[in-house]
């Protein structure tokens, strides 16, 4: 009888160093303190017998080609521009769900003007528009995103606000997209497009929860004296099908929403209008990333850049060798890569931009290309070009 | 027939006439009257509003037939497609030959088959009479004559042919009718041809596209093959050696299609012949080795204490790693980790040279398994994909759910023996496990693994999210799976435990040979019950940040410029998947209760 106790106390000894062993596998921390003291000298001795593989020497080379890809990133003294191009891929953080700017089609392929900065990027660092792996990512963890690394840049329609660019850590590149909050009310309602906040008194007023939309528009409404009833819903699909459907009066959302909702779903038998003309909400959306890497930051802003400079002097994808043959003047020469170049100086190969503009377009081609379909006119809006009274000015290039 | 097939059917009676069977039934009585009155209004109405759901205006089905790439595959390449058609190629294989090897072989009666086809009729009768008016024209008139069809059909199989209830249709003449049938649809229903190119749908009238009912009808005439090869097969070879490799196939299989065939892993051969080859082959023969000597009776002790000495270089490694101190493959600390468990185990399953060897080789098979496959999943893709994982739509929800329950049934075996085992130390620890984790919501344990675990890990150490979900997925599953468990293992009666002390067994022949079978068989419904809300629940992967049906149907289609806002079809449809899954999986439960409870009356 006792010899079988002993024998069972025995068994379970065993099993309780085997769980012991499994929860030292899963937390290392915690043995960190005591455990290794007395084993050092002992673990290479014992085990080569079992493992002849296993040498210390030949590890290192093997190391990185061991880890799962998609591990987050440390920041090398190189910056995130030497890491994207040992890397050969640029890691771009998009929305993924949002019409018109980034957004997957049927084919599985990411489109939108968000993608297309993606590209743009990946196309000046790389050579390869192509070379880009999107990134999905939802609205609470986009930040994140840029902060860890895991994206070298985030292309997801997020508003530059103070406390964004100086509260975490990450910086704000170019507005690629001026967007505003705007409203819209059926044309029956005796609403136009030159209509003023004032007129909704006594409206019921839809948006989705807990955005600064809500707040936006309750705020103004109690500075304009006027009464609105707000209703909330979950997501903007809810809004627009009530809208439809006559319960809301007024709906409100960023401008670029409410025209993609009006393109697409309006019925035959209503007409919609947006107004006021000068939406109620600053919305600049651009580029963001790491904060403190002023040369990834350059690469980033100049890419922009170079998309609005072509924009300016008329280069489309078209003729970017003509440009680059002197037809479009000198700026164009020098940011394609010809005479007085100044894209070496970045860490770029000298055509980084030529690529840029041939491989994805200027802005008014990365415009057509998306906003367009959506019902989004440049003409006259903040996202035209300054000469054309807008508010894209970029910097000149020389 | 090397396998006797038991016929537990009860004989059915002959079928009363429609119009008895209706005063019988349902209008027996006053109240069994208006009971059916009532409820077949409020059943209308119900089918009424979802077909109103279905056809309303708003509701542009183009947008999910469009979109059926992204909603099975996600963006899986194009040009890869033919990777997806072989596993799926491979998987109708496997059933097919598992069909055999388990001698599963439902006969049907005649009259089962009329009633179905007289149920289906009837309610496309209802359907087709109760559309909105907005329902096109042609498919109401399509409805109706397939309706008509169908009565006339089962009224022909009901009344014309003498004793529908005596004859049977064999299973082989099912799998063939039933996968006629949907080739049929697929070939001659003019769904249209919905495809995109060029950042455009495209839309052509006529059956739907070639690239989707080839493969389709190659796939269901390999099955019925696969299946009269196997049941072919079985005539002539005994059938457990055909079992155990299905067994085999549907453990390791799924595993080489994802991690292989799908991922399609870009081979550094030159460094696995230098690397990995060896130290696979070491870890597999060594440890063999090492444990068929241990596992000689009467070498116990020395097992336990070279187990503890492993056991402690392995926690060394880990804590080494931990700090970075000297660098050592990955999968090298898991061996080490896996050998030290293995050998402080032996002595479990100390006994005769067959049995040794035979826990020898299935360590050494387990080892060069676990090596191939953390090989191939560390090595980088060939598939050129923009938007990663490689995993997403119905493909990821299929094979999220599969490995949790794969992964989580044994670990709940394990939990449940531990809850109810004599030792406190196991009960306390089981039951904390189990006790705290049915505490937590499943999305909590799922954002804690997605985003809490990488923290944890040691430097070096990445975990992708999809391997993160499917941690904390098998942890939550595993915890009420030992519970669903548990209730079979106290169902089985205290006097079994004593014949098995009585015959001499050890603990692990008593639990693995007598107690589990018993519970396990007890356990069916509540696992498959367990299994069904394992599937569905994968829909929360959506929350971070995995690209399953749900979120696909949900933000992805909506937002697509040419189907803005569309999102009704698509959670139809996707409902639809869903249902029609998981009562497949609830009918093939009651099939296998059945099969395993014919002659075992208690």
């Amino acid at each position: 009888m006792t010899r079988i106790r002993t024998n069972r106390w025995q068994r379970a000894a065993g099993a309780l160093a085997a769980l012991a062993l499994v929860a030292g596998a899963c937390g290392g921390d915690d043995d960190a303190a005591d455990a290794p003291a007395d084993e050092p000298a002992e673990a290479p001795a014992e085990e080569p017998a079992e493992d002849p593989a296993e040498e210390p020497a030949e590890a290192p080379a093997e190391e990185p080609a061991e880890e799962p890809a998609d591990e987050v990133e440390v920041t090398q003294d190189g910056g995130i521009l030497a890491a994207v191009q040992a890397r050969g891929v640029l890691n771009c953080g998009v929305s993924g769900a949002a019409v018109a700017f980034s957004y997957t089609d049927a084919d599985g392929s990411m489109n939108g003007i968000d993608a297309d900065y993606c590209r743009a990027v990946a196309a000046a660092v790389l050579g390869d528009a192509d070379a880009v792996e999107f990134t999905s990512l939802t609205a609470a963890e986009r930040f994140t995103a840029v902060q860890t690394g895991a994206v070298d840049v985030l292309m997801r329609n997020s508003t530059w606000t103070q406390s964004r660019d100086t509260e975490v850590g990450m910086d704000f590149g170019p507005t690629t997209y001026y967007d505003g909050q705007q409203l819209m009310a059926r044309a029956s309602d005796d609403f136009t497009g030159q209509s003023s906040v004032e007129e909704i008194d006594g409206a019921i007023v839809c948006t989705n929860a807990g955005t600064t939309t809500e707040t936006n528009i309750s705020e103004l409404a109690a500075e304009l004296g006027i009464s609105i009833t707000l209703n909330t819903f979950d997501d903007y699909d809810q809004v627009t099908d009530a809208f439809i459907a006559g319960t809301c009066d007024v709906i409100t959302t960023d401008g670029s929403g409410l025209v993609g909702r009006k393109a697409v779903q309006e019925p035959e038998d209503q007409s919609w209008v947006i107004f006021p003309a000068t939406p109620i909400s600053k919305e600049p959306l651009g580029p963001v990333y790491a904060q403190n890497d002023s040369q990834w930051a350059d690469v980033v802003n100049w890419t922009v850049y170079a998309t609005l400079i072509a924009d300016e002097n008329g280069v489309t994808s078209a003729d970017v060798d003509d440009a680059l043959a002197g037809e479009f003047g000198a700026e164009m020469v020098r940011l394609l890569g010809g005479e007085g170049e100044k894209q070496t100086f970045m860490g770029l190969s000298a055509d980084a931009f030529y690529n840029v503009i041939s491989q994805v377009g200027n802005y008014q081609e990365i415009w057509d290309a998306n906003l367009t379909p959506v019902g989004l006119d440049r003409t006259g809006s903040a996202n035209a070009l300054w000469t054309d009274g807008g508010l894209m000015y970029p910097p000149p290039a020389r | 027939m090397t396998d006797t097939t038991i016929d537990t059917a009860p004989p059915e009676a002959p079928l009363p006439s429609p119009v008895r069977w209706v005063r019988d039934n349902l209008f027996s009585s006053v109240s069994n009257t208006v009971q059916t009155v009532a409820f077949t209004a409020v059943l209308l109405g119900l089918l009424r509003w979802v077909l109103g759901l279905v056809f309303a205006d708003e509701s542009n089905w183009v947008s999910v037939a469009t979109n059926m790439r992204l909603l099975f595959t996600y963006n899986y390449p194009a040009e890869q497609f033919v990777r997806i058609w072989f596993a799926a190629g491979v998987l109708f294989v496997a059933v097919g030959a598992s069909f055999a090897a388990w001698n599963i072989n439902p006969s049907i009666t005649l009259r089962r088959i009329g009633v179905s086809l007289m149920g289906t009729g009837g309610i496309t009768l209802v359907v087709a009479l109760i559309t909105p008016s907005a329902t096109p024209s042609g498919l109401r008139t399509a409805m109706w004559v397939l309706g008509v069809a169908l009565v006339v059909i089962a009224a022909v199989v009901l009344r014309v042919i003498p004793e529908p209830h005596r004859r049977r249709v064999p299973f082989l003449g099912l799998l063939i009718g039933v996968s006629a049938i949907v080739c049929a649809i697929m070939w001659f229903v003019p769904f249209g041809d919905y495809g995109f190119s060029e950042g455009e749908p495209t839309a052509a009238d006529g059956i739907v596209a070639s690239s989707t009912r080839v493969p389709w009808t190659v796939l269901f005439i390999i099955m019925i093959a696969t299946y009269v090869a196997g049941r072919g097969l079985a005539q002539v070879v005994s059938l457990a050696p055909l079992r155990r490799a299905m067994i085999a196939w549907w453990v390791i299989g799924p595993a080489f299609i994802v991690f292989m065939v799908l991922r399609d892993p870009e081979f550094d051969w030159a460094h696995i012949w230098s690397t990995d080859l060896p130290m696979a082959a070491g870890f597999a023969l060594g440890g063999g080795a090492l444990i068929y000597l241990l596992a000689a009776p009467g070498r116990s002790d020395l097992a336990r204490v070279l187990g503890a000495i492993v056991a402690a270089a392995a926690v060394f490694n880990w804590v080494a790693a931990f700090f970075g101190w000297y660098p050592m493959l990955q999968k090298a600390r898991f061996s080490f980790a896996l050998a030290a468990i293995a050998i402080l185990l032996v002595p479990n399953f100390a006994g005769e040279r067959s049995a040794r060897l035979r826990v020898a080789a299935v360590w050494a098979g387990f080892m060069v398994v676990f090596h191939w496959l953390l090989t191939g999943i560390n090595t980088a893709s060939t598939l050129d994909i923009t938007a990663p994982p490689f995993l997403g739509g119905f493909v990821l929800t299929v094979s999220i759910a599969y490995y949790v329950m794969l992964a989580s049934f044994p670990l709940g075996v394990l939990l449940s023996l531990a809850r109810t085992s004599k030792l406190p130390i196991f009960r306390v620890l089981s039951t904390t496990y189990i006790e705290v984790v049915r505490g937590v919501p499943l999305i909590t344990v799922l954002f804690f693994f997605s985003i809490m675990l990488p923290l944890f890990l040691p430097s070096g150490m990445g975990i992708s999210d999809l391997a993160a979900v499917f941690a904390g997925y098998t942890v939550f599953s595993a915890a009420y799976m030992a519970e669903n468990i548990r209730g079979g293992l106290q169902s089985v009666r205290r006097g079994q435990y004593e014949a098995a002390d009585a015959l001499g067994l050890t603990t692990v022949q008593r639990t693995s040979l007598i107690v589990l079978p018993q519970a396990l068989r007890v356990s069916i419904p509540n696992l498959v019950g367990q299994a069904i809300a394992t599937f569905k629940e994968t829909s929360l992967i959506a929350i971070v940040g995995g690209f399953d049906l749900l979120r696909i149907a949900n933000s992805t289609i909506p937002n697509q410029p040419d189907f803005l806002g569309q999102k009704r079809p698509a959670l139809l449809f996707i409902s639809l998947v869903y249902f029609v899954v998981a009562y497949t999986m609830s009918r093939a439960s009651r099939n296998l209760e059945n099969r395993l409870q014919a002659g075992q009356a208690r």
